[in-house]
């Protein structure tokens, strides 16, 4: 392009047309924005794209995580047995300490960051509303989550498979366990990232959170254990509905035949579990959903 | 000591959502040790004391107390304006060391005397020993994340692993452990006072021993760290 | 008194010298620290004010070696470029619990001296979270004063200040030189160091490029050779007349066209460029300087 002056009013002052033209060329929708924060977010979440160091904690957890399930396919093949001497399903709530220090500790990975270090105003300031971010943040958590809960689920079923124990049972087993690890991953995401996308502490969310999900689970589990004792078992039916790993025991119990105390009976009693379950999730996301409406708001 | 830094730890401590956080831990126990004594008999549910009390609340209200008054600042480096100051570093260091000491006594032992008494009055001495137990182990407790905080910005984490993975999830497995978990020697303690606790097995001595280190080694630690803090830059 | 001194102060992370070698001497009156972004500015000032130990060498005050010793802060206020993360504090509820840190007989009194000085009486009662960048500087200012140091180091106070309160904080750090004070600050920009100080130290690449008088220094910057590059329509004619010019000390031939040349006395150099040519019977189209960024008189500092 030749250089033209294009002449401004008044006397002295030009400015010259260099040529400089902003970019007009063909762009990705949001959704490729959003997919793109999906992946960079759920690989964050392991330590992926970040230092070495953060690779530690993520790791280290889905190693001990996935430990047990090692050692049982060992122990069934060492001892030639004709069932899993764990359940699928019972696993996750057999790891719930793992399960809660990976999200209570990588939640704020996703959330807080962003926050304390105002990065989130640059995120906003693209063409991406907030709730399509706090969607995709979401989504990523939500899907480490379920990497975490799936890989020893599939790790006992191949190891059940090779040792081939009743194909068609075992498969059975696993995918209900499969749709009872969405359900309690949907309730952790939900409360970790909540959690995480308030506080800008990342020390205090980690708390925080698992303050809510063990010692939570910790009062409902007393006070089932009380009530199975005095034979009050609707008591401790209502209240395993308040605590994440209880919803997910009451689920376990009603889909397959683990023992917990006090299961919800009744097809209302059981349906409101796996309702609440479902309804904590959709609270979580809407909470951060609102959350982050507030601070695009400012 | 030094009365100004206590002020500012306290302010730090208890100002606004961490102070309520921490007061809701304990809140949650005693309100639970209530209902069951509203609806049941005494003594029943007295586990919880120990389960969720104990075990849980007291070390998580320890991790929260230590961090507060040391992590926020060595993690964005603003401690340099209270420690650029003709104040000895190991002197700040027990100053925040006692806020959330007391912290912790206040808000994780005490708790632990408060349901204990709810759920059964007529055997105090039970409550009494948990209460001390809780007591040396919160001790204890909070000098070691305090030393993590000084050492490390993942303090939190680090702690939360030996409480919940070390002392609860192996600890559970392995006896072995008790020899090096704060939880036991604390309820080691608490068996001394009250034969209705279970004893871990390591011995008075060694518990009192092994908390009295501990606690000593990680506040002497912590401020070693702190003499020898670093400005980095930014980038 | 209040003399800062480094022998032979080097410091290393693992492989990276963030500090070279340096030996200086920061006396009563201003002293401007000047060096690009990641010369090592934070990291000569965290030594200074004892927040990293020197790989080797020493750092002393007065003769007292500085890391490890909190007694030092009696003398030394420091401003740190870090941000004041206690927003939960009023402006006067930090300047104040400075005071008592430093175990000043009165606190309040000295407290408020110290708002007075960096005019931030006023809006003290509000907390911190609310300030702007130029008040909560002003207020980490004060906070390094309030013990009245005969020595302040300050590590980028300038940066992200408004133009009105950088003539502020400048002519209140010219006040403190003048008062007998040592006032050590850093600067990136050359500028800011010219309005502010007397003394100089330059640092680039973690090594003390330049010391001195401030007019001496940019004397010396201004007096090295300066790289030109000169179009013309015979460029070998053109160099083998600019060589036997007195001002001249090298010249070279572009592989694309132009001649690259070095001079060393600029004025003369302009009076004679336009002479030689037409003798010549060259035509100039373009002569352009090469080397006017701080940086490059930085590294001709260095490469000295």
């Amino acid at each position: 392009m030749p250089e033209q002056p294009v002449p401004r009013t008044g006397a002295s002052g030009v400015i010259h047309d260099l040529g400089y033209r902003p970019y007009d060329g063909p762009r990705n929708g949001s959704g490729t924005i959003a997919s793109a924060l999906f992946l960079s977010g759920f690989r964050n979440a392991f330590g992926l794209g970040r230092s070495g160091k953060s690779k530690v904690l993520p790791f280290l957890l889905l190693a001990l995580n996935l430990l047990p399930a090692v050692i049982i396919v060992g122990a069934m093949t060492l001892f030639n047995a004709n069932e899993l001497p764990l359940g699928y399903a019972r696993y996750a709530s057999a790891t719930q300490i793992l399960v809660s220090i990976f999200v209570a500790a990588q939640a704020p990975v996703l959330f807080s960051r962003d926050l304390r270090h105002g990065s989130i105003a640059l995120y906003l300031a693209r063409p991406l509303s907030s709730a399509a971010y706090a969607v995709a943040r979401w989504a990523a958590l939500l899907a480490a989550t379920l990497v975490f809960l799936l890989v020893p689920i599939v790790a006992l079923y191949v190891g059940a498979v090779l040792a081939e124990l009743d194909f068609s049972e075992q498969t059975e087993e696993a995918a209900k366990a499969a749709l009872l690890a969405v359900l309690l991953a949907l309730m952790l995401t939900g409360i970790s990232g909540l959690i995480a996308s308030v506080s800008v502490r990342r020390g205090f969310a980690v708390v925080a959170t698992i303050a809510v999900l063990l010692l939570g689970n910790g009062v409902v589990t007393a006070v089932q254990g009380i009530s199975d004792e005095q034979g009050e078992l609707r008591v401790g039916e209502v209240a395993g509905l308040f605590s994440p790993y209880s919803l997910y025991r009451g689920g376990t119990s009603a889909l397959t035949d683990e023992l917990f105390l006090t299961p919800p009976t009744g097809a209302v009693m059981t349906a409101a579990y796996f309702a609440v379950m479902v309804l904590v999730g959709i609270a979580g996301l809407a909470g951060i959903v609102l959350r982050y409406r507030r601070i695009a708001g400012r | 000591m030094n009365s100004t830094i206590i002020r500012l730890s306290t302010q730090a401590l208890l100002g606004r959502r961490r102070g309520l956080v921490l007061a809701l831990i304990p809140a949650v126990v005693i309100a639970l040790a209530v209902v069951i004594r509203a609806l049941t008999e005494p003594g029943t549910g007295y586990e919880i004391v120990d389960a969720i009390g104990f075990t849980l609340a007291l070390p998580l209200v320890a991790l929260l107390a230590s961090s507060a008054v040391l992590g926020p600042e060595i993690d964005d480096g603003s401690i340099v304006y209270l420690i650029a100051k003709p104040v000895p570093r190991r002197s700040v260091v027990l100053s925040k060391y006692v806020v959330a000491w007391l912290a912790t006594l206040a808000l994780g032992a005490l708790p632990l005397l408060l349901a204990g008494l709810v759920l059964d009055s007529s055997e105090p001495s039970q409550a009494v020993a948990w209460a001390l137990g809780g007591a040396v182990a919160g001790t204890t407790y909070t000098a070691l994340f305090l030393a993590l905080a000084a050492l490390t910005r993942h303090a939190v984490v680090i702690g939360l692993l030996f409480v919940l993975l070390w002392e609860g999830l192996l600890g559970g497995l392995l006896s072995g452990i008790r020899w090096l978990a704060i939880g036991a020697w604390g309820q080691e303690i608490a068996a001394s006072v009250s034969d209705a606790v279970t004893a871990p097995g390591t011995g008075l001595l060694y518990a009192v021993l092994a908390a009295t280190v501990l606690t000593v080694g990680s506040v002497w630690f912590a401020g070693d760290r702190l003499r020898s803090f670093t400005l980095r830059g930014d980038e | 008194m209040g003399t800062i001194s480094l022998e032979a102060v080097s410091r290393w992370y693992g492989n990276v010298v963030a500090v070279n070698g340096i030996t200086m001497t920061v006396g009563p009156g201003v002293t401007g620290l000047l060096g690009p972004n990641g010369a090592g500015k934070t990291t000569l000032i965290a030594l200074m004010a004892g927040f990293l130990s020197p790989s080797a060498g020493t750092v002393t005050l007065d003769g007292d070696t500085i890391w490890r010793n909190t007694e030092v802060y009696r003398t030394i206020g420091l401003v740190p470029e870090r941000e004041i993360s206690f927003g939960y504090l009023t402006g006067r509820q930090f300047v104040l619990a400075n005071a008592e840190l430093h175990g000043l007989t009165d606190p309040g009194a000295a407290c408020q001296r110290a708002l007075e000085v960096v005019e931030m009486v006023e809006p003290a009662s509000r907390r911190i979270g609310t300030y702007s960048k130029g008040m909560r500087q002003r207020v980490k200012l004060a906070s390094a004063l309030v013990h009245d140091p005969s020595v302040l180091l300050l590590d980028e106070p300038f940066n992200g200040v408004d133009p009105r309160q950088r003539l502020h904080l400048m002519a209140l750090l010219q006040r403190f030189g003048a008062e007998g004070r040592t006032v050590l600050f850093s600067s990136h920009i050359l500028e800011e160091v010219e309005q502010v100080a007397r003394q100089i130290e330059v640092v680039v690449s973690g090594r003390h490029a330049a010391s001195g008088d401030f007019g001496e220094i940019r004397r010396l910057m201004t007096d090295r050779p300066v790289q030109y590059v000169v179009v013309s329509d015979d460029d070998r004619t053109l160099a083998s007349a600019l060589i036997s010019e007195p001002s001249v000390v090298a010249v070279g031939l572009r592989p694309r066209g132009g001649v690259d040349v070095s001079v060393t006395d600029l004025g003369e150099f302009a009076h004679r460029l336009p002479r030689v040519a037409r003798d010549a019977r060259v035509r100039l189209v373009e002569l352009t300087p090469t080397d006017e960024s701080l940086e490059s008189v930085f590294s001709y500092l260095v490469g000295r």
